[in-house]
């Protein structure tokens, strides 16, 4: 095995000067070479389907001229004799940020601070700090030999470096990991773009959201095309100028989440761009909807550790997802490639790095191929960044980046033993280490004999002396090339050091030696048995491979299997139809197709129906929650006073619980509304609690409607004196606010309906797309429906004044708790109301807040719904509902219709929802009791003749999590026998957000 | 101070006076014909309950009802006044406005901070809840390790010392949360875990406990410690220790802390896990007044139903159980629906969740000998409802006797209400 030929090499290569620095002064002579070196006798991979057994890599000046079995070597090569060892391509990681600045994450004070409105980044720039195009990744490329030294260790060459700080990132930059000059190792300057949904360092107030961000992104993207017209109002925007320089470039999109792929890709479909998304590790939990994206991925490598849960209690406190997640997270990047999804591997997201080749070895464990592997590690990468005529293969012309290793990359004993960058070696484990292990015997003069045991690794082996008298010793030894030092205590029990010093010999060792009293002693030591290598057991052959289910969503109460639409015959039961039939006993209600097929006595069911006894029962439409905040990932976006440039439904999250357990609480349908932060909030979206669908299965694309707010949220009255800044301050500016929005988007419509009748063409000519005007727009042309989050009468007043002025109309007020006092002036316009039973006190606007606020408003012919803005109120909306009868004599039929129809009627979705009618959408529950009654609850609800609840399902739902949770729980607990690094027992809780949270505030700013 | 004085003027003007006060009722009052709900899970059909002096002298069958002045509330219900444990009506008016906010004081150990003497019998919120059958309510202060006292009052009086029913019942201890829970100041997410900081507040209240023990030797102590001095009515037995434990461990923890300086009466309140629990709650006799009940489980795997399965859970082992809003002062109001939740959720009948609210209530409170069931001798307390008080569709309270006297049940909202009819009725 040992070569003097590599020891010649090496000598060489540590003097050898950087090449191809045309324009740098030297120190000294010039010292250009060849660089012509021929592999011989290696075992090739020349990409992942190309296996050449014996061949031959011959390169020359930092570049692949030859890959085969045969290849002639021209004289004045350097030849290596591999003697059967393998080569690689080098890795490439499309997610670095080697030689890049660390980014500064601001202290948020959850709104402790004051609003920073504006930029501050000095200069010719964009409004926005979250918005960098113009950051060059190749410019502010600093090379660091330590973390060069690192990654090229864990066998990569080649890395995409960008900043990661902020939402529009900049340009990527791909560099080698040579230690070689900056310019040799900047490959290519502007390789990619780089995007995400998180401001990074940025401390300017906007976006305070993910919506935010999205609007935020989106409008960038407008507001650059419209650039391209060289806009003379615009100036010279650097910002936008770069943008429109690095938006042709392969596009990379950083997700937090699975459903981040999901948000990227939609922003990306809206500009003819395909994001290549930075994944997180939990995409197994969506495949179906992550493939259909189109989106190649870049999947991290992140395991979580098993959590310790050794006690029973406390154990309690980690939830089945986060369980699961410990048992898939391994098997993801197997079911991402089964699902047929392209991807690459990044060595980002795993917090030891050492753990990369453990982890790498764990996921082919899982059951992702070898192939799959290296192609997401080499080829892949490459081929996504338009290099892979220079990257990620072995092939003649291709840059001369490659491993050479001891085996198979990924065999658990496999040693990278050089990384060859841009044709320059660099030894990771010196293999000029002789193999000697074996056990020897003994002789040392004047002393008595033993045995020399060597074991371990080539690289480190481990030497163990056993006496004849079968003392064990470890002695210190050091071992390089042909010389070794062992010096070790021969008796234990005596303080007298022993040392010898010697060389290798064909036997084994011999040399000389010097005992403790002086005298010089030869020894030797003689090969008698040769190594045999034990088997090691395969850490990843110990694991248990099996995995539980996949849950949809990837919660406890999830589905294994989602709910499909069944036919159902519900029998003999008291019917609530909200319709002119009003309550009828004693009826059958057939549901067909998700739809309501037949209301009547007597019905007859066809083979395979369901048949379900509702004797004794009642059967209700499902109730529909006109205001809430369950199922999002945020709620406001409070950086302007105005952000109607947000869509809620950028944000939903279907693996709220809360989404379940409102199912058990008879709701189907949710308005999921913006925050009262501002005065002119987000765009609502409306969602049926279709548990386990995806977003888009969730979403009512119908309903288009937007939030708005007025009082103290907006005025920021009860946030503390730092937020005494942001306009409006008081209820003078809200009118303010809304003249000065509404003005704007009329003349906003007026110009763009110009341009469009000018017969004009060409974007350069058009106007500027403004998303929160068009918003603003749509209200005015009666598109999008109002929901005003309103207290106290006077604002109400105004509001209604304000849109009479400029001739649009309020859909609805919500929450609406003085509508009492102007319910004439409502119904007058027809404004819908929407509000709480009883709620009061909280704060000073809800002082004359009165629990006969809906009774008085229903009387004077207010369309009255009754809401919850809370995660809890809307799991017994029945309940709210009744109290409208106990405080106001509402009649019991139009108090249910308060929480079904009426929302219904309120959302404009009165045409498939909110009553039991032929031909609408079969949302149905069925109570125990008298829906109205405060013993009632659900047998089951149903979404479109699909049963998302009942309470067999729900006994067996919890049956299988504590079973579920049982099994992982003692896998938990042999990982951790096996001395397996454990994490702590923990629960990590979304928010459960009410209108009035910002984020960015303290939460804690009055009850509700 | 201009300022000042503009801010206190305002709300001066913005608050109604509530209405005074009911006066007792002169000679024998006799209410006949209802259902009337004793309290202790028993009902009398065609009932009939009288009372003279404040006092209940008949509680039996309609026929042999005693006269005086008769009222006939045939078909209707009647029930003893609801009692609202945890909460701080009295203390809090306006949540969002510190000037009205007088529960929560500075400090760790303060057994001497009372209650009793902020309990404003002016709220606007009262009348609201007397209105909804709450006769009861007991202020507690929050704040600090050891809050203060508490004091159990009557939802009607002119001043506090009218209206309290029990000065100082027991002194508040919130025991150092086992799980701590921390906030995220990026997504407002929360990540509970093992708390590793609450060993230093177990050491404080262990030495303080001591001390307050040692001290209670003292026979004329010098100087005079009101902190100390605050201590002695648990330590000797005659007030309760209220202990704010949600945990298992921290329940079980906190009691055997407590047994360790042989407080008597131990009180749970909050006790989200105590279901877990039962038999060490029932060996150390501790009772639990458990949470607000309308709120979401503790976590996503948690029971849909468990928060409203919980106090019948406790019942039903034989655990002492009460119902409350706790901090949600103005919400007390649906007291009745929270036991009405219970009993729809779990095996227990309404009468035995009635108990949760009247008798186990009273008897936590160390109450039981004037309220919580209609017994000769007891005070009267009582309400008169439409229906089944537990059901928002039977709730409708018609009259309401605190110490015999009829209680007015006209509030703010009411007047408010009355005020907008009027506007419509008008056009």
């Amino acid at each position: 095995m040992l070569k003097p030929l590599t020891l010649f090499v090496l000598g060489l290569l540590l003097f050898r000067s950087s090449y191809g620095q045309q324009t740098f002064p030297r120190n000294g002579v010039y010292d250009e070479r060849p660089g012509r070196y021929a592999f011989i006798n290696a075992n090739i991979m020349a990409n992942p389907q190309t296996n050449i057994p014996n061949g031959t890599m011959l390169i020359e000046d930092g570049v692949i001229k030859a890959v085969g079995a045969k290849v002639p070597i021209p004289e004045g090569t350097v030849q290596i004799d591999l003697q059967g060892r393998y080569i690689y391509p080098s890795l490439i990681d499309l997610d670095s940020d080697y030689g890049m600045p660390a980014v500064q994450q601001p202290e948020r004070g959850r709104g402790r601070q004051t609003p920073q409105l504006e930029s501050n980044k000095k200069g010719a720039y964009g409004w926005n700090q979250a918005v960098q195009p113009e950051v060059n990744a190749g410019s502010i490329f600093i090379p660091n030999a330590a973390e060069a030294e690192g990654l090229r260790k864990l066998g990569f060459g080649a890395v995409l470096v960008h900043a990661h700080d902020g939402i529009v990132r900049g340009s990527g930059a791909l560099v080698s990991l040579t230690d070689e000059a900056p310019t040799q190792a900047l490959l290519k300057e502007r390789a990619s773009a780089h995007f995400s949904l998180n401001k990074g360092s940025s401390t300017q107030t906007y976006p305070g959201s993910i919506m935010g961000a999205v609007a935020l992104l989106r409008q960038t993207y407008y507001d650059a095309k419209w650039y391209e017209g060289n806009p003379k109002k615009e100036g010279e925007n650097l910002s936008l100028k770069a943008f429109n320089e690095i938006k042709k470039l392969p596009a990379f999109f950083e997700s937090t989440d699975k459903y981040g792929i999901m948000r990227a890709d939609k922003i990306g479909d809206e500009f003819d761009i395909q994001y290549i998304v930075k994944g997180s590790g939990d995409e197994y939990q969506r495949l179906e909807e992550i493939k259909k994206t189109n989106a190649t991925l870049v999947l991290p490598l992140n395991f979580p550790n098993p959590y310790d849960l050794s006690d029973p209690w406390d154990a309690e406190l980690v939830s089945l997802t986060d369980l699961k997640h410990w048992e898939l997270a391994p098997k993801n990047a197997a079911m991402v490639a089964e699902a047929g999804i392209p991807f690459a591997l990044t060595l980002s997201g795993i917090k030891n790095k050492s753990e990369f080749w453990k982890n790498i070895r764990l996921a082919i464990a899982y059951g992702l191929s070898k192939e799959k592997v290296l192609e997401a590690l080499t080829i892949q990468p490459a081929r996504l960044l338009n290099v892979e005529k220079e990257l990620g293969s072995l092939a003649a012309g291709k840059m001369a980046n490659f491993l050479i290793t001891s085996s198979e990359l990924f065999a658990e004993n496999n040693i990278i033993y050089e990384n060859w960058v841009q044709g320059k070696r660099y030894v990771q484990t010196a293999s000029d280490r002789p193999d000697v292990r074996g056990v020897y015997d003994l002789l040392i003069e004047n002393q008595p004999s033993g045995k020399l045991r060597i074991e371990g690794t080539v690289d480190q082996p481990t030497f163990t002396i056993l006496m004849v008298d079968s003392s064990k010793i470890s002695p210190k030894v050091s071992l390089a090339n042909e010389i070794i030092t062992l010096s070790f205590k021969p008796k234990k029990e005596q303080a007298q050091t022993l040392r010898l010093t010697g060389w290798r010999t064909s036997k084994g060792f011999k040399g000389e030696g010097v005992a403790a009293d002086g005298q010089k002693l030869n020894w030797s030591a003689h090969l008698a048995e040769t190594y045999v290598a034990q088997v090691k057991s395969d850490s990843t052959k110990a694991t248990d491979l099996t995995v539980g289910p996949i849950y949809y969503p990837f919660a406890g109460y999830g589905n294994e299997n989602i709910p499909q639409a069944q036919e159902v015959l519900i029998q003999n039961t008291t019917v609530w139809t909200n319709e002119k039939d009003g309550i009828m006993e004693n009826t059958d209600v057939l549901v067909k197709n998700g739809k309501i097929a037949q209301v009547g006595k007597n019905l007859k069911a066809g083979s395979g129906v369901k048949i379900i006894n509702g004797h004794n029962k009642h059967l209700t439409s499902g109730i529909i929650d006109e205001h809430s905040h369950i199922a999002l990932f945020a709620v406001n976006e409070g950086g302007q006073s105005s952000s109607a440039e947000v869509r809620m439904s950028d944000v939903v999250n279907p693996d709220d619980v809360n989404i379940y357990r409102q199912l058990a609480g008879g709701v189907t349908a949710s308005q999921l509304l913006h925050g009262s932060a501002n005065a002119i909030g987000g765009q609502s979206a409306m969602i049926k609690l279709k548990w386990g669908g995806s977003v888009d299965d969730l979403l009512v694309p119908q309903v288009k409607s937007i939030k708005f707010a007025l009082g103290e949220n907006v005025k920021q009255s009860n946030w503390g004196d730092v937020q005494r800044y942001r306009f409006p301050q008081t209820r003078m500016g809200v009118e303010q606010v809304y003249f000065d929005h509404f003005i704007r988007a009329k003349e906003y419509a007026a110009q763009w309906k110009a341009f469009n009748n000018s017969g004009k063409k060409g974007a350069n000519l058009a106007p500027r797309k403004d998303i929160e005007l068009e918003a603003l727009a749509e209200i005015l042309s009666d598109e999008r429906a109002i929901t005003c989050h309103s207290y106290v009468q006077s604002e109400i007043n105004m509001l209604m004044k304000v849109a009479d002025s400029l001739n649009f109309r309020v859909n609805t007020f919500t929450h609406i708790l003085e509508g009492y006092k102007l319910a004439d002036k409502m119904a007058s316009r027809k404004i819908g109301a929407s509000t709480f039973a009883d709620w009061w006190a909280y704060k000073m606007e809800v002082k004359e807040a009165i629990p006969y606020n809906a009774a008085l408003m229903y009387h004077e012919g207010v369309n009255v719904a009754i809401n919850s803005d809370d995660a809890e109120m809307a799991r017994r909306l029945n309940q709210e509902a009744a109290k409208t009868v106990l405080y106001g004599g509402v009649p019991e039929e139009e108090a249910w219709k308060m929480v079904t129809l009426n929302p219904a009627k309120l959302l404009h979705v009165d045409d498939r929802m909110g009553s039991i009618k032929v031909g609408k959408d079969a949302d149905l529950v069925l109570w125990n009791e008298h829906p109205l009654s405060v013993y009632a609850r659900p047998e089951f609800t149903m979404i479109e003749g699909a049963f998302y609840f009942d309470r067999q399902m729900d006994e067996k739902k919890r049956a299988d999590i504590a079973q579920e949770k049982a099994r992982i729980t003692q896998k938990m607990l042999s990982a951790k026998d096996q001395g397996k690094a454990t994490q702590k027992p923990t629960n990590v809780q979304p928010k459960m957000w009410h209108c009035e949270d910002m984020v960015g505030m303290d939460a804690h700013h009055g009850d509700h | 101070m201009c300022q000042l004085l503009i801010t206190s003027l305002f709300l001066g003007m913005a608050m109604a006076q509530n209405p005074a006060p009911g006066r007792m009722a002169q000679g024998v009052v006799t209410l006949k014909g209802a259902t009337i709900h004793i309290g202790d899970g028993n009902i009398i059909e065609n009932g009939a309950i009288s009372f003279l002096d404040g006092k209940l002298t008949y509680v039996g069958n309609a026929n042999a009802a005693p006269g005086g002045t008769v009222h006939d509330v045939t078909g209707k219900h009647i029930y003893p006044g609801l009692i609202s444990l945890n909460t701080t009506v009295g203390l809090k008016e306006v949540a969002s406005v510190r000037a009205t906010l007088d529960y929560y004081e500075v400090g760790d150990i303060n057994p001497h901070i009372r209650a009793l003497v902020a309990y404003n019998t002016d709220s606007e919120v009262i009348p609201t809840l007397r209105a909804n059958g709450i006769l009861l309510s007991q202020a507690v202060p929050e704040g600090g390790i050891v809050s203060g006292s508490s004091s159990t009052f009557y939802s009607d009086g002119w001043n506090w010392e009218d209206a309290v029913l029990k000065k100082d019942d027991g002194v508040w201890l919130s025991w150092p949360a086992y799980m701590s829970t921390a906030i995220n100041a990026q997504d407002l997410s929360t990540l509970t875990k093992k708390n590793e900081q609450r060993q230093a507040v177990v050491e404080l209240l262990k030495t303080t406990f001591a001390e307050a023990m040692a001290y209670a030797q003292i026979k004329n102590p010098s100087p005079v410690n009101i902190r100390m001095e605050a201590m002695k009515p648990i330590l000797r037995g005659d007030a309760n220790l209220y202990i704010r434990a949600e945990h298992a461990k921290d329940m079980i923890e906190a009691v055997r802390f407590a047994k360790e300086f042989n407080i008597k009466k131990i009180v749970i309140a909050g006790g989200d896990q105590s279901y877990k629990i039962v038999d060490f709650l029932k060996e150390n006799d501790v009772s639990v007044i458990v949470n607000p009940t309308h709120r979401l489980p503790n976590n996503a795997d948690e029971p849909v139903y468990l928060p409203y399965e919980l106090p019948g859970l406790l019942q039903q082992a034989g655990v002492r159980v009460a119902i409350t809003y706790s901090g949600e002062w103005w919400r007390t109001r649906n007291l009745a629906f929270l036991a009405g939740t219970a009993a729809g959720f779990s095996k227990m009948t309404s009468e035995q969740a009635l108990q949760l609210i009247t008798k186990n209530a009273a008897e936590i409170a160390g109450v039981d000998q004037e309220v919580g069931t209609l017994e000769v001798g007891k005070h009267a307390s009582i309400l008169v409802s439409t229906g089944d008080l537990l059901d928002m569709r039977g709730n409708g309270i018609e009259k309401a006797y605190i110490r015999g006297a009829e209680v007015k049940l006209d509030d703010k909202q009411k007047r408010l209400y009355m005020k907008y009819q009027e506007k419509y009725q008008a056009k």
